[in-house]
């Protein structure tokens, strides 16, 4: 059921993924940035952001990329939850649609 | 503002703290909808590669950090190499590193002692709903603009159905098949592009989201393996750096 080397390999990556969540909030806590820098870290959470989700803007499914089209026309005028059925709606019809 | 405004504020926001709470489980909700798929074929592939279904919910529910599980899933042998996965793992949740800068403004003020087991729930939803509503509400005038109680409402519906649907794919697993087929990746981009949108000032501001972006993209295209994540973040900072020496 538990095999200790799963259990380290485990432990391992929750101490790693914590000290990233700590580290942000730690390095800068007593800190006054720069201008400069202030600006950096304002663009930072949409750079973030837009990364992660980055591999379906390149997707090689016709119908996934359509779908993004039509989520993201939706995010520019509506609030999160019909934009999230509507995305996913969409995605559902058009990969049934186009296979 | 002076001290006694901010103790005042403080107060205000502790007296709201259940309605606060509530404000973010329902903030957090439309997300489930995007995390339960993933976190069914996370279980399931976790099975698939000889984890229990004990081993699952520890791996979740000590790390919570979707992606890079995803990742370590795809890297795992028996038994497992510990520094790769720790490595893979390091690469895949170093984005917590700026999220946790970007938030470190708003979460200042708080005692050190609520602020680190608060950032135990730091996932992409959690802190992209947190700070968009700190952003907001910093806007309205409205101070603290964090709201602590918001955040752990947010965080807490996204860890419970993290560890508990990863189990459900684990003990499912063989059962369920491709839950991807049917359109739930779309939730991911769709709860991002609204929060992207709530960050918009413009064009102008928003020239280095489009080089992480383009950036992103082409090393998802070209280089295997999650540092896309990285390179797009990292090369958005720095075209965010040289814009704001043009001004």
């Amino acid at each position: 059921m538990i095999d200790p080397m799963t259990v380290l390999a485990i432990l391992a990556m929750a101490g790693v993924t914590y000290l990233t969540r700590i580290g942000g909030y730690v390095m800068l806590k007593n800190r006054t940035l720069s201008p400069r820098a202030t600006a950096v870290m304002e663009a930072a959470p949409g750079c973030v952001l837009i990364s992660v989700i980055a591999p379906d803007f390149v997707s090689k499914n016709p119908a996934d990329l359509a779908a993004l089209a039509i989520t993201l026309l939706a995010a520019t005028r509506l609030s999160m939850l019909p934009t999230v059925v509507i995305g996913v709606g969409s995605a559902g019809v058009l990969r049934w649609l186009l296979g | 503002m002076s001290v006694s405004e901010i103790a005042l504020a403080e107060g205000q926001a502790t007296s709201g703290c259940n309605a606060e709470f509530r404000r973010g489980l329902a903030a957090s909700t439309p997300m489930l909808l995007g995390i339960i798929p993933y976190a069914l074929v996370l279980g399931a592939q976790a099975a698939q590669k000889g984890l229990s279904v004990v081993e699952v919910p520890l791996m979740t529910g000590l790390n919570f950090a979707g992606g890079s599980e995803f990742a370590a899933i795809q890297l795992w042998t028996s038994p497992p190499h510990v520094l790769l996965i720790a490595a893979i793992t390091l690469l895949v949740n170093s984005r917590h590193f700026l999220m946790g800068a970007a938030l470190a403004p708003f979460i200042r003020h708080l005692p050190r002692r609520k602020v680190l087991p608060a950032l135990f729930l730091m996932c992409d939803e959690s802190w992209a709903v947190g700070l968009a509503d700190a952003q907001r509400r910093a806007a309205a005038g409205m101070r603290p603009a964090f709201s602590l109680p918001f955040y752990l409402g947010a965080g807490l519906s996204v860890y419970l159905a993290w560890v508990a649907f990863t189990t459900c794919g684990a003990a499912l697993g063989p059962v369920l098949g491709d839950v991807e087929k049917y359109g739930f990746a779309m939730a991911f981009p769709a709860v991002f592009l609204v929060l992207l949108r709530g960050m918009w000032k413009g064009f102008a501001a928003a020239r280095p989201w489009l080089v992480s972006l383009v950036v992103a993209a082409l090393t998802y295209l070209v280089v295997p393996g999650a540092w896309y994540v990285a390179a797009g973040a990292l090369s958005g900072l720095v075209a965010a750096w040289f814009l704001a020496g043009d001004k």
